[in-house]
């Protein structure tokens, strides 16, 4: 009768093992997606009942000038980070010698990855501010007029992108050291009594060790640009005017300060296709490295 | 190795290498170094306007105490304590039995819950922010930490599982026939075979949740108000609008806020590079 | 009563097949080796029996009691495994106890299983050190004692020397051997290595794609392999295959003969099958029963083509011409002989060979043996 007993414990036990996870994950991550949607096709003031608008509030989005310029700033916030994992190889190649010291020079470069993105938004304010930053002093010593990159529309995203980028380029590169500690000695050695050198030995033998690794950091780039809110919230609160805003925080004011919810899940339910299109692509990759072993 | 070493026998490359890594470096941290020059000011100085001269006067002691006793910084200090510790706990736990589930068991639908764990886990939190705010509210959560604690612990919930299912995986698995063949139940097997095992993986873990969860500023602002609740991060904001002309005092207020992930990563440096080239190499 | 019974057990992985209908019963105090090539079932089997791997269908009884639904750990079973599988975090004494522990035993008595086990194995100094500070041979001796403190009906070996020296290799089937005679339990071994099965079993047990070719006492089975493929797996270097047709078959000895080449009389079984005259079927005969000769009526000229001096004797490969072999496995050399000839050999030099009758097997068509059996020692 034990054994009975024992035997169905077994078989129920991975089940009762997962539950609190999966219940917990699903409930309040995955639904919550899920019912975004659902609420983007209501006019809802996020206390009072909504009202079906079906697809009412897409149709006002794509008739928005904001969405747009929202739209315009994530692909520049998506471009420029693509430039972290190039940037991340080439400190990873710079410092990943084995001299005494070394190793605390290393968690230097690491660090702003370890910084609250507050803290982050809040030290790039300091170095762009036109009256007495950083770069205020050091284009003033220069003899030229400081600028104000974060009240200038025209420069105001790239002034932040710059300071989101100061964390990520540290991601990449940890990741990118790792996959330097990972390359083998052995095909280095051929590579080297071959007489690959310079580039050469970059492109064709150390390069395509890297691919994983580049994948992955190109991949945590995507995602981080997708993720693109503190920074703006910190450094501009979206302005001057609205034109540093991006989907999140666009949807972020709709919803807060606007109490329009239904238009805000509207705008996040974009982001959600966008994202979710990236994650599939990005699992199947996954899977078929997996495959490939 | 790659690049080539540099040779220990030539001195003269080696100061030359040094020299170089030392200035890039000094660019690298030059916006941080002046955070900090910044926060060891008097106030005087930076009402005149010397942000980048030398501090004339060494206010360390003045500004962090004025940043503990002057402002609310103690409170949100603890508030970030309160509502981190728990939810690093509490993702070790559900990571484990999730991670430990999906490594060890076949079942019908195993790689598709995994790939939900590891998708939700990518996805932008604000996606979330309207439907996950609306529960805490209709809760009775909103502005209390277990709003927070809720949902840190479930957001970080899903890369925690794709980091501990990685490992599980790679354990050798006679280690768990061996286990099966010896009588112990799946509970026994976590309790006595993986969890002591997997003790470098769950510091790793545990120091980058908690990393993940005093850094994040989005929800702090979504689902806080007030200062009883409020993290530290969303605190530092508030306080740069108040104290708006005091840079010193923000300054010190801004380091406060990096010391303890900072200090958790130069004490268990090796533990979060390997967490996170784990996680994310092997994912 | 067998002590450890398989009835038409069978496994599918998918549509894969990997056991067919494996019936196989073992009696109480054996020392059970199960041999095959790699992907045959030989481990499936042995995890079917442990209970780490269900079965499709068939039914598993252990000491009378049927245990087909049961986890392992119910079984009565203990297993040693190719990797050793010791828990890196515990002690040696830990590791051994575990299984206990796992069951509630008092304390006392664990220690008391550990101490036993330990004393068996010398392994009473290392009780305290982790598996990471124990070299291989010892690592192997805890994984045993593992099985031994947990005092199972049926020890279960899944190539448990693999991982090993040779040096070790030997030294440690010696003692396993020992500690079977010592605690007289009932054994199941499974492994590639010839050797090990020649040596340490009381009966072997040749798998081949999913199924028992052959069950019998390691020299019943040299001297009379049912098939074609049990013939040619146990015996090293591998016996050796040619290509005859079936002429008249007189008094039960069959007469058949190499084409242009020489003739034999083999004694044949009773019950054979039909076969018209001219069948082509296989003659076989092992490399150590084929001698060299100076020329005469009845042997085969043939060619050296390699020479591996081992010593105390020497393998050829050589190239007789007349000989086709079934299977050739290097360039033109399609016989292997094994000699203890007191004189140098040469590549190149032309030898002559002779089979004798009284070694010669024959093969039907099917691969079945129908070469009259032999008394094991003649």
């Amino acid at each position: 009768m034990t054994s009975v007993w024992r035997r169905q414990l077994r078989r129920i036990s991975p089940f009762l093992f997962i539950l609190p996870g999966a219940l917990l994950f699903g409930t309040v991550i995955l639904l919550a997606c899920v019912e975004t949607v659902y609420i983007s096709f209501h006019d809802w003031d996020g206390m009072g009942a909504m009202r079906w608008i079906g697809f009412g509030n897409y149709a006002e989005l794509i008739a928005d000038p904001q969405f747009y310029v929202s739209l315009k700033n994530n692909l520049i916030w998506l471009a420029l980070f693509m430039l972290a994992p190039p940037l991340g190889l080439a400190l990873a190649l710079l410092v990943n010698q084995q001299i005494a010291g070394m190793r605390i020079v290393k968690s230097l470069f690491f660090m702003p990855l370890v910084l609250a993105s507050v803290t982050v938004g809040l030290v790039f304010g300091w170095v762009y501010d036109p009256n007495f930053g950083l770069l205020a002093l050091i284009v003033q010593a220069f003899g030229g007029e400081p600028p104000a990159l974060l009240s200038d529309e025209n420069t105001v995203t790239y002034a932040i992108v710059l300071a989101g980028l100061w964390p990520q380029v540290a991601f990449c590169m940890v990741l990118f050291l790792a996959g330097l500690n990972n390359l083998s000695s052995d095909l280095i050695g051929a590579g080297r009594v071959d007489g690959a050198r310079g580039l050469a030995m970059f492109r064709h033998v150390v390069l395509p060790q890297l691919t994983q690794v580049s994948f992955i950091a190109l991949a945590v780039s995507v995602i981080g640009a997708l993720r693109s809110f503190d920074m703006i919230a910190v450094m501009t609160a979206g302005g001057p005017f609205g034109s540093s805003t991006v989907l999140a925080y666009q949807m972020y004011e709709q919803s807060i300060f606007s109490y329009r919810f239904g238009y805000g899940a509207a705008i996040a339910t974009v982001l959600f296709v966008i994202m979710a299109a990236f994650i599939t692509w990005y699992l199947l990759m996954m899977n078929r490295m997996e495959r490939r072993g | 190795m790659y690049p080539r070493p540099i040779p220990e026998e030539s001195p003269r490359a080696r100061l030359f290498y040094m020299a170089g890594v030392a200035l890039v470096l000094l660019l690298w941290l030059l916006p941080l170094c002046a955070v900090m020059l910044t926060s060891i000011k008097s106030t005087e100085e930076i009402m005149a306007g010397a942000y980048w001269t030398w501090p004339q006067r060494f206010s360390l002691i003045d500004n962090y105490t004025a940043v503990f006793t002057q402002t609310a910084m103690a409170r949100f200090f603890l508030n970030s304590l309160i509502i981190t510790v728990p939810s690093v706990i509490l993702v070790l736990i559900l990571s484990t039995l999730t991670g430990f589930v999906l490594a060890r068991y076949r079942f019908p639908g195993n790689w598709l819950v995994f790939a939900l764990f590891v998708g939700g886990n990518f996805l932008p939190a604000q996606i979330m922010m309207i439907p996950v705010r609306d529960l805490m509210v209709s809760l009775g959560l909103y502005d209390t930490f277990w709003a927070l604690i809720i949902f840190h612990t479930a957001f970080q919930t899903g890369f925690a599982t794709l980091f501990m299912r990685n490992f599980i995986s790679a354990l050798p698995d006679e280690l768990f026939q061996a286990a099966r063949a010896e009588g112990a139940s799946p509970a026994q097997t976590l309790i006595h075979v993986v969890a002591p095992l997997m003790r470098p993986a769950l510091a790793a873990l545990a120091i980058l949740t908690f990393t993940f969860v005093w850094n994040d500023y989005f929800w702090a602002v979504v689902l806080t108000q007030s200062d009883t609740v409020k993290p530290v991060t969303a605190g530092l904001n508030n306080l740069r609008g108040e104290w708006t002309s005091a840079w010193n005092i923000v300054a010190a207020a801004t380091i406060v806020v990096a010391i303890p992930p900072v200090t958790m990563f130069f004490l268990m440096q090796r533990h979060f590079i390997a967490g996170l080239t784990m996680g994310a190499v092997k994912g | 009563m067998a002590h450890v019974e398989l009835a038409n057990v069978d496994k599918y992985y998918g549509h894969y097949h990997a056991l067919r209908g494996i019936d196989l019963s073992v009696d109480k105090g054996e020392f059970i080796v199960m041999v095959g090539p790699s992907g045959c079932g030989k481990s499936t089997t042995l995890k079917t029996i442990a209970g780490l791997e269900s079965i499709s269908s068939g039914r598993i009884v252990i000491n009378g009691r049927d245990v087909t639904r049961e986890e392992p750990g119910d079984r009565g079973i203990a297993m040693v495994f190719q990797s050793y599988a010791l828990y890196p975090h515990m002690t040696v004494a830990e590791n051994m106890g575990f299984g206990l522990r796992m069951q509630k035993r008092p304390k006392a008595e664990i220690d008391q299983a550990v101490l036993r086990a330990a004393e068996i194995l010398r392994l009473t100094d290392q009780l305290d050190k982790r598996p990471k500070a124990l070299s291989g041979g010892q690592r192997q001796r805890v994984a045993i004692g593992r099985a031994i403190t947990r005092s199972p009906e049926v020890f279960l070996f899944d190539e448990p020397l693999s991982n090993l020296d040779a040096a070790l290799r030997t030294q440690m089937r010696v003692e396993l051997s020992t500690l079977h005679e010592r605690l007289g339990s009932t054994m199941i071994y499974v492994t590639h290595d010839q050797v090990e099965a020649m040596t340490m079993a009381s009966r072997i047990v040749v798998f081949n794609k999913g199924i028992v070719e052959q069950v019998g006492a390691p020299l019943e089975l040299y001297a009379n392999p049912v098939n074609l493929f049990v013939a040619g797996f146990l015996g090293a270097p591998r016996m050796n295959f040619v290509s005859v047709r079936l002429g008249r078959i007189v008094d039960g000895t069959a007469e058949v003969a190499v084409d242009g080449g020489p003739t034999f009389q083999v004694p044949v079984v009773a019950d054979l099958p039909t076969m018209p005259p001219g069948a082509t079927l296989t003659l076989g005969i092992r490399p150590e029963n084929i001698v060299l000769r100076p020329a005469s009526a009845g042997t085969v000229p043939a060619t050296i083509r390699l020479v591996e001096q081992l010593g105390r004797e020497t393998i050829l490969y050589v190239d007789a011409g007349l000989l086709k072999a079934s299977s050739s496995e290097s360039g033109t050399a399609n016989l292997t002989v094994q000699t203890a000839e007191p004189r140098p050999l040469h590549t190149g030099e032309a030898i002559h060979l002779s089979l004798p009758e009284n070694a010669l097997f024959l093969f039907a068509p099917d691969g079945r043996r129908i070469s009259r059996a032999r008394p094991v020692f003649s």
